[in-house]
């Protein structure tokens, strides 16, 4: 029997599988969909402060940072760091004091683990690129924003390709950055568009597999800093993170079964009512999986770990475990999108050791445990929380089934 | 101040007001027309979709029915760019009144109107997802048309005819010389300065804001405004329009317009032309009307959800001329001169969009005879062809991709829910002075698809940057703006939609509100 079935592939679900298999755990991560990496700026925020862990004392005591303790987000922090430069992708920065990161609005955000193509720009002259055929990044926007700044002289330079192509997502551009050759060739193509600089902006497109390598050819090349800026999904950064991660953890020895939505199995063994496995929806008919604990990393609304109806209710959606929620949808939502949600704090309840609890404070089973998004108590997107409460929640969880299973 | 002298001074730019501009063009005369905000903004914006066979009226209104259905052919032949021929039903479901489908196709032979019945089985076949507890069906003559390509039609028509169309100018008050309105008093929005224009007659086409027009004119105009809620489902289950075949009541159309299907409408009483806020029971009404037709479709996704106002003129201001103006009857032209008001104005008020073109005709002859002049009307038999067909219907925005030059970044996909190219972007921004985003959507249908203005918006605001003083903040405003349709659909995939775009702005791309009164 495996011991752990992770459900879900985003930066939890990658995170917590990692974890477990480092520590000699068999893992099978199953997940319907692909996760959220390709959404994700690829650093870790905090909090959207310059020292989040003073503002973490003041969160309500439901919030899931409150939950797992000040002590697992910082050794959370510090095993995501480890894994990262074992995988040749390190990350910079500390939790006790944040990095700004210029993002493609103009604006900046506080994040405190950050790969080293991210950050902010050194001017004062700085070159925004405007790539021949690509839509999803807004130099001429991004060009106002930081006029508007002190210190910085701005110009936006258009910058060809070799060959002409249509409407290419940043990950069309990656893929041939990754490319020796065709890299050598458009960076041969731009130079004489780029002096003078102290800081070429770049949309986030400098390769998938190789881009730490290309990040540094590229500043060598042109002699100036380079700095990507997150764009329109999918987006770089948050694919790099995800590849590693994966490929990690394949190393480590987890199995990945995609595609495939799992429903929850319970089972009544010596008069104590347990999980017992999940039963997958794949293709070629119902397959159930048997594991000792199982960890939900479904996600929010967004990525259907919880499931909003129209009839005003919601449930998580392996067990169908119904999630407290006023009965009005008009009360789900504030008037603007850039107001903290009422529907982002809904979610499973947990205690200090990620088991999901029922209305009287009980855990729902001894061995289900829940991280990530489909954790209550927090809106992510308005409070920068998101990739700090995957790591610790992930983490956490990781420690309870490590100390549950040995008792 | 600066001044502006014309015959016509049109007040309102709904299809009311760009209907009578067009025939006064086509007639002769020297026309203006001011809007408030931009074509497409008010009611006539605000629609369901539905060309009206005039069967829905066959009971309750036959005079309407009749007018609806001529109208109807007329509206095929002069404006097909926007009307797509779905063809429509009348179905009578488990939940409806038996004896009313006899009772309506009697009125329907009455007044004349194609209607014929139809297997219920043939039909099931032909529409699969049609509820197999329906036990009669009738086709009728309903077709499908999009207001925003009809507005811009007919914007084009009257420029063509050397017209004067002018968006976010507002009427701030009226000049009289004797009793007689002779002037205007105008603010343009835009740069919020006066202009003084001077007419020989006004014509108040305001919709639901004609008693507030009125008003500076000091006549009391009763209308009554209905709010009707409507909402679009993200998919296209049927081909055909469905209508119930019962009394008129909340909820009995659906109207499958381009891409989506509108769920229609209520009909709610409100006294302010900007009470457009929907209830979450009006939604569940809506959805819980169409499950009677089409089961399972409170499981789809919804792609958003509005509201209009249906401004009625109340009784008894018909009594000038009882004879030739029954009581049913939806609109009416009122010269404020005969009513014992100020000369120089008159109200038109009511109608439906189906029937526009017929009050613009009633309208301009009760200004010709006003002018002495013997024009007859030629807008029934003058095709509005839109200039530029390519910022038209989606089937023809898609078969243009087959033909694009390589290297040529002007015919690369913006939006590509709605097929928005570069290129027409950059035109739409050449045609006209500096516009918002919003703008841009009621031109081009920009954020209007299934991504809600996710892509789109941001890949606009950057080629719009450099018309615009602030394209982050801009960007950020229209959001705030397209939220605000979401919100009353706020559940499953929409609500999936809503986290998206959130995700996306907020927290990939860095924006943030933007300070209150900007824009």
């Amino acid at each position: 029997m495996i011991d752990l079935i992770i459900v879900g592939a985003g930066l939890t679900g990658l995170f917590a599988a990692n974890l477990a298999a480092e520590l000699g755990a068999s893992v099978c991560l199953v997940a319907r969909g692909r996760g959220g990496l390709s959404l994700s700026h690829g650093c870790i925020a905090v909090l959207d402060r310059a020292q989040p862990l003073r503002a973490l004392d003041r969160l309500p005591a439901t919030h899931p940072y409150k939950l797992v303790g000040k002590q697992s987000l910082k050794q959370s922090a510090k095993a995501f760091s480890r894994m990262m430069r074992a995988e040749a992708l390190p990350y910079r920065g500390r939790l006790s004091h944040s990095l700004p990161l210029l993002q493609a609005s103009g604006q900046s955000t506080w994040v405190n683990l950050a790969p080293p193509s991210l950050g902010q720009a050194h001017g004062p002259l700085v070159g925004i690129a405007s790539i021949e055929g690509f839509r999803d990044f807004a130099p001429q926007m991004l060009a106002q924003a930081l006029r508007a700044k002190e210190g910085y002289h701005v110009r936006v330079i258009q910058l060809p390709l070799p060959h002409p192509f249509r409407e290419l997502y940043a990950s069309d551009l990656a893929a041939r950055f990754d490319v020796p050759q065709w890299c050598s060739e458009t960076l041969r193509l731009w130079k004489p568009f780029v002096r003078g600089l102290d800081t070429l902006i770049l949309p986030a497109i400098l390769g998938l597999r190789r881009h730490l390598h290309v990040f540094h050819l590229i500043q060598e090349h042109f002699g100036c800093a380079v700095l990507e800026i997150p764009t329109l999904p999918p987006s770089l950064p948050g694919l790099r993170l995800e590849r590693a991660l994966r490929l990690r953890a394949k190393r480590l020895g987890v199995r990945f079964i995609e595609g495939s939505a799992a429903i929850g199995r319970a089972e009544v063994r010596s008069g104590k009512a347990r999980v017992a496995g999940v039963q997958l929806q794949s293709a070629g008919g119902p397959r159930s999986l048997s594991s000792q604990a199982i960890l939900l990393a479904t996600g929010g609304t967004m990525h259907g770990g919880l499931a909003a109806l129209h009839a005003g209710r919601m449930r998580e959606s392996v067990f169908g475990y119904p999630i407290e929620v006023q009965p009005e949808r008009s009360s789900w939502t504030a008037a603007s999108p850039f107001s903290p949600q009422p529907y982002a704090m809904a979610g499973l309840c947990v205690n200090t050791c990620m088991h999901p609890l029922d209305p009287a404070g009980e855990p729902l089973f001894h061995n289900l445990y829940a991280a990530g998004g489909v954790i209550a108590g927090s809106d992510r997107v308005y409070q920068g929380s998101r990739q700090g409460i995957d790591l610790a929640t992930a983490y956490r969880a990781m420690q309870s089934i490590m100390e549950d299973s040995h008792h | 101040m600066p001044r502006l002298s014309t015959e016509l001074l049109i007040i309102g730019g709904g299809a009311t007001g760009l209907g009578i501009a067009w025939d006064a063009c086509l007639r002769g005369f020297k026309v203006v027309l001011i809007e408030q905000n931009d074509i497409g903004q008010g009611t006539s914006g605000r629609y369901h979709g539905l060309l009206h066979s005039g069967a829905r009226y066959a009971v309750t209104a036959p005079s309407l029915a009749r007018e609806c259905a001529q109208e109807n052919a007329i509206l095929r032949r002069i404006a097909s760019a926007a009307i797509e021929d779905t063809g429509g039903y009348f179905l009578a479901t488990p939940a409806d009144p038996l004896y009313f489908p006899d009772r309506w196709l009697k009125a329907c032979k009455q007044a004349s109107l194609q209607v014929e019945e139809v297997e219920v089985a043939e039909l099931l076949r032909r529409e699969p997802r049609l509820s197999p507890r329906i036990s009669r069906a009738f086709r009728v003559q309903d077709a499908s048309m999009d207001s925003f390509d009809l507005l811009h039609i007919l914007r084009r028509a009257i420029l063509e005819a050397g017209g004067h169309v002018l968006l976010r100018h507002r009427l701030v008050g009226f000049i009289h010389r004797g009793g007689t309105l002779v002037a205007a008093e105008i603010e343009d929005l835009m740069t919020a300065s006066p202009l003084c224009i001077s007419f020989e007659l006004a014509i108040n086409a305001g919709g639901p804001w004609a008693a507030h027009i009125a008003n500076f004119a000091a006549v009391h105009l009763p209308l009554a405004l209905g709010k009707g809620t409507m909402v679009a489902m993200a998919s296209r289950p049927v081909h055909s329009v469905l209508n119930r075949c019962r009394p008129p009541s909340d909820g009995d159309i659906i109207v499958p317009v381009g891409s989506v299907s509108v769920l229609g409408t209520t009909d709610i009483p409100v006294s302010d032309p900007r009470d457009l806020q929907i209830q979450d029971h009006e939604v569940d009404a809506l959805l819980a009307e169409a499950e009677m037709l089409l089961p399972g479709i409170t499981h789809a996704r919804a792609l958003r959800a509005w509201a209009g106002i249906r401004p009625l003129l109340a009784p008894p201001v018909d009594a000038g001329a009882p004879e030739t103006r029954s009581l049913g009857r939806a609109h009416a032209i009122l010269d404020h001169e005969a009513l014992d008001g100020p000369g120089g104005i008159i109200s038109v008020v009511g109608g439906k969009l189906t029937t526009f073109r017929l009050m613009a005709q009633e309208c301009l002859d009760v200004v010709c005879e006003r002018f002495g002049r013997s024009v007859q009307c030629s807008t029934s038999t003058t095709a509005l062809e839109p200039a530029d067909r390519r910022f038209f219907a989606l089937p023809m925005r898609h078969r243009r991709l087959a033909h694009r030059e390589p290297g040529n970044h002007a015919s690369d996909l913006i939006c590509e829910c709605e097929f928005v190219q570069q290129g027409d972007i950059h035109r739409a921004l050449a045609a006209d002075p500096p516009q918002t985003l919003d703008d841009l959507r009621r031109d081009l249908r920009i954020g209007m698809g299934p991504c809600q203005a996710g892509f789109c918006a941001f890949r606009t605001a950057d080629i719009m940057a450099p018309v615009l003083s602030q394209p982050a903040q801009e960007l950020a405003a229209f959001l705030h703006e397209r939220w605000k349709g979401l919100r009353p659909v706020a559940w499953g995939k929409t609500l999936q939609q809503m986290e998206f775009i959130r995700r996306l702005y907020a927290e990939l791309l860095g924006f943030s509100q933007p300070p209150s009164g900007s824009r």
